[in-house]
């Protein structure tokens, strides 16, 4: 029997997918595990995996096209039937791979951005070919259950193109197959080469991500809905940096390098405990206000990864000491650029920090990262003509603004978080403990 | 040809068919002999087998209890009545850290056949310390078996098989069933152990329970015909063996299972099937397994909060609608 494999939902506001590069061709042997193509979502770039074994017999959506989620995108033929015949069977039955699928109703879906569905569910949806996804489940938290899958049995809405008869040469029906998602390793995509080509500032046209895209879709909403405001601070860096280098000298041997950065999540962190209103969300008529202070960290995506930006998320950052949050964010970091983010790794965030400090920028602002009540952009550390008692010496500084949503947290209180961070970046032995 | 009988002339008949077939069968407990019974169970019993088989013991579970379970492991084939279960608790070591462990420490050399037998559960207004539901607390014990009879046939055809089992059987009866008409046939009959029954039929949803819950879940099941849902309710008969197959059984054929257990819901036989009937039920289910146990708490003396602290029809007519998504 040949397997069909349609885009599956990764996220849980994924609604279509791009096929970033097929890893096998037509024809090519594949087992189950193997991963068979890339596919960006609205986050991430994330590896196709197939649960059977068998042969790539058609490729129905090519590389480069975006498809709706459970669309057909690729049939398996099982290693027990003739790849030719199941190919043959898929062309005589599939409309052209360009023609859009019906759109299926929004499924309702996991934080994890699994379909919420019974056992009983599931197997029924199996036994009638119902694609789960096409469903609106009745259970709470909108669960499909089986008087849902019953309902679409009795009005017709199955959702699997079966092969006519006439059509098939060895009476093989089409079934979905399950597929599954994790990051992919690094991939070239279109992008790249559309940008090399343009080269020399010629007019042209560059296709966005994916990701790139929901990244400007958000900071339209953000800047557009959210009122904001910023508050400047500069901190006097001499006791930090003296203190990182001599932490950095101590640590060589164990592998450890702190950054000004690391300094600064544990003290955004701590600070935040003085000021739980930096730890809430706008809820319309009130404010969430979360229990686990998760440092969001932005981090830029090199261009053979599309470019944009992801948040990266130091969760629970004001219970770790700077080594575990410096391993954390270069973790993070790294895994960005390279293998890119899982969507657990870029949630939940309650408080961000951008820093362009190593670009040498002196002062910027940001935009706030919903449904965060704050932003901390980051300059860098500079050597400055400061007066410290009374006297014109040279001293580091460095300047820090906040943007924050006034709804949340006013001018007065955005002035006391900022003493208070100050007090810890200028006393920095305070984070160490 | 059947008669009709009370419950507790079921249980006289099951031991004295069984002490007239077998003379190492013996009754031993407060009141049984003189007294006839403190529920009159064993109304008559002197007269016919005397003094030295009808044995009329001192307030002493740990002592009686303890002699019963010599008795079983020298060759005798003791019947031990507990006024309450309540009371069986002083006599935990006897019957939980020995009868049952005594053929697997003996390396095979001392089965213990003995039946250990009572009232278990709420009997109207006894408080909190003699309202014991036993079942969830012993059956954790391996090597023991676990019978809980719903009506008279059920409780004359177990208890013939418990006596002669070779191993302890605790056999939970229940002080407000004792009464209750049931039809008994004249013949002779046994009921196996580890085989469910079904007390009521219907397609929409699986009730599992056993002894005199399952009252109330017939009650419940009445109700929920007139709204339209059709249940199973399952009688497990004995609770070790558990006969998981016929629940299963059940459970693929309507989705939903709701289980009641008049124990405390904390590791209780009612967590053990819902545990069990997710493991092999877990494709056909449409909702989670809900349970209705008593309430978390002591059983209290007022008649209305106990009412209300056991598992009644309401609650149970609210688990099925809530598992059916009818709620």
């Amino acid at each position: 029997m040949s397997i069909e494999i349609t885009m599956p939902r990764l996220s849980d506001t994924m609604e279509r997918g791009m096929i970033i590069k097929w890893n096998v061709k037509e024809g090519d042997a594949v087992s189950a595990g193997d991963s068979v193509a890339d596919i960006e979502t609205d986050k991430a770039i994330m590896e196709m995996q197939v649960f059977d074994d068998g042969h790539m017999a058609r490729i129905v959506v090519p590389a480069g096209e975006t498809v709706e989620v459970g669309t057909l995108i690729a049939v398996l033929a099982e290693d027990d039937e003739a790849v030719e015949d199941v190919a043959g069977a898929v062309s005589a039955s599939m409309p052209p791979a360009s023609a859009p699928a019906p759109t299926p109703a929004p499924a309702p879906v996991a934080g994890d951005g699994r379909i919420k569905a019974s056992p009983v569910a599931r197997r029924l949806a199996e036994e009638h070919g119902i694609n789960l996804a096409g469903l609106q489940g009745s259970g709470p938290g909108g669960r499909i259950v089986k008087r849902d899958v019953q309902r679409a049995v009795e009005t017709g809405q199955e959702t699997v193109a079966a092969v006519p008869p006439s059509a098939q040469p060895s009476g093989t029906p089409v079934t979905p197959t399950p597929v599954t998602a994790s990051p992919a390793p690094p991939v070239t995509s279109g992008l790249t080469t559309a940008i090399e080509t343009i080269g020399g500032l010629k007019p042209g046209s560059v296709p966005l991500s994916n990701i790139r895209q929901m990244t400007a879709r958000r900071l339209v909403e953000a800047k557009s809905t959210i009122p904001h405001y910023q508050v400047t601070v500069t901190f006097d860096m001499d006791a930090l940096l003296g203190l990182r280098s001599t932490l950095n000298e101590q640590l060589t041997d164990q592998g450890i390098k702190l950054s000004l950065n690391d300094f600064l999540v544990r003290g955004c962190a701590l600070a935040i405990h003085d000021h739980p209103e930096f730890n809430a969300s706008w809820g319309g008529d009130h404010l969430e206000i979360h229990a686990d202070v998760n440092i969001g960290l932005a981090i830029a995506l090199p261009p053979e990864r599309g470019g944009g930006l992801v948040v990266a998320t130091i969760r629970q950052a004001d219970r770790k000491s700077l080594r575990t949050i410096s391993q954390d964010s270069k973790h993070l970091a790294e895994k960005a650029r390279t293998r890119g983010l899982t969507i657990e790794e870029m949630a939940d965030s309650t408080f961000t920090i951008s820093n362009l400090g190593m670009f040498g920028v002196d002062h910027f602002t940001a935009i706030i990262n919903p449904p965060n009540s704050a932003i901390l952009a980051v300059g860098a550390a500079l050597q400055k003509p400061v007066v410290r008692d009374g006297e014109l010496t040279v001293g580091w500084e460095m300047s820090a603004t906040l943007s924050l949503d006034h709804r949340i947290i006013d001018g007065a209180s955005a002035a006391r978080y900022l003493a208070t961070l100050k007090q810890m970046i200028e006393n920095p032995a305070t984070l160490l403990v | 040809m059947t008669r009709t009988i009370e419950f507790r002339d079921a249980l006289r008949e099951a031991m004295s068919e069984e002490m007239r077939r077998d003379t190492r069968v013996f009754l031993m407990g407060e009141e049984v002999a003189e007294y006839q019974g403190a529920y009159k169970v064993s109304r008559g019993m002197l007269e016919e087998f005397g003094p030295q088989r009808v044995i009329d013991t001192p307030i002493s579970e740990t002592g009686f209890a303890g002699l019963g379970i010599g008795a079983a492991m020298s060759g005798l084939r003791p019947i031990i009545e507990f006024m309450s279960w309540s009371f069986s608790l002083v006599a935990a070591d006897q019957i939980l850290n020995n009868a049952p462990k005594m053929l697997y420490m003996s390396g095979g050399q001392f089965p213990t056949p003995i039946v250990f037998r009572g009232n278990n559960g709420a009997g109207g207004q006894l408080g909190s310390t003699h309202s014991w539901c036993v079942e969830s607390l012993y059956s954790n014990v391996p090597g023991l078996k676990m019978v809980i009879p719903f009506d008279a046939y059920d409780a004359k055809g177990l208890l013939k098989t418990a006596i002669r089992d070779d191993n302890p059987v605790f056999f939970l009866e229940s002080e407000r069933l004792l009464g209750v008409k049931g039809e008994v046939p004249e013949d002779e009959y046994l009921i196996p152990f580890g085989e469910a029954t079904t007390r009521r039929q219907g397609g929409d949803c699986s009730i599992v329970s056993f002894g005199r819950p399952l009252y109330f879940c017939l009650e419940a099941a009445g109700v929920l015909a007139d709204e339209g849902i059709e249940c199973d309710v399952i009688d497990c008969r004995t609770i070790r063996p558990l006969d998981i197959d016929s629940i299963a059984e059940s459970v693929r054929r309507t989705n939903y299972c709701v289980v009641v257990d008049q124990s405390w819901p904390f590791a209780s036989v009612g967590a053990e099937v819902a545990a069990q009937v997710g493991e092999v039920c877990f494709d056909d289910l449409d909702n989670h397994v809900v349970r209705v146990h008593s309430d978390n708490v002591p059983a209290p003396y007022a008649y209305n909060l106990e009412q209300e602290m056991l598992p009644n029809a309401r609650k149970i007519v609210e688990a099925v609608r809530a598992v059916t998504y009818n709620a």
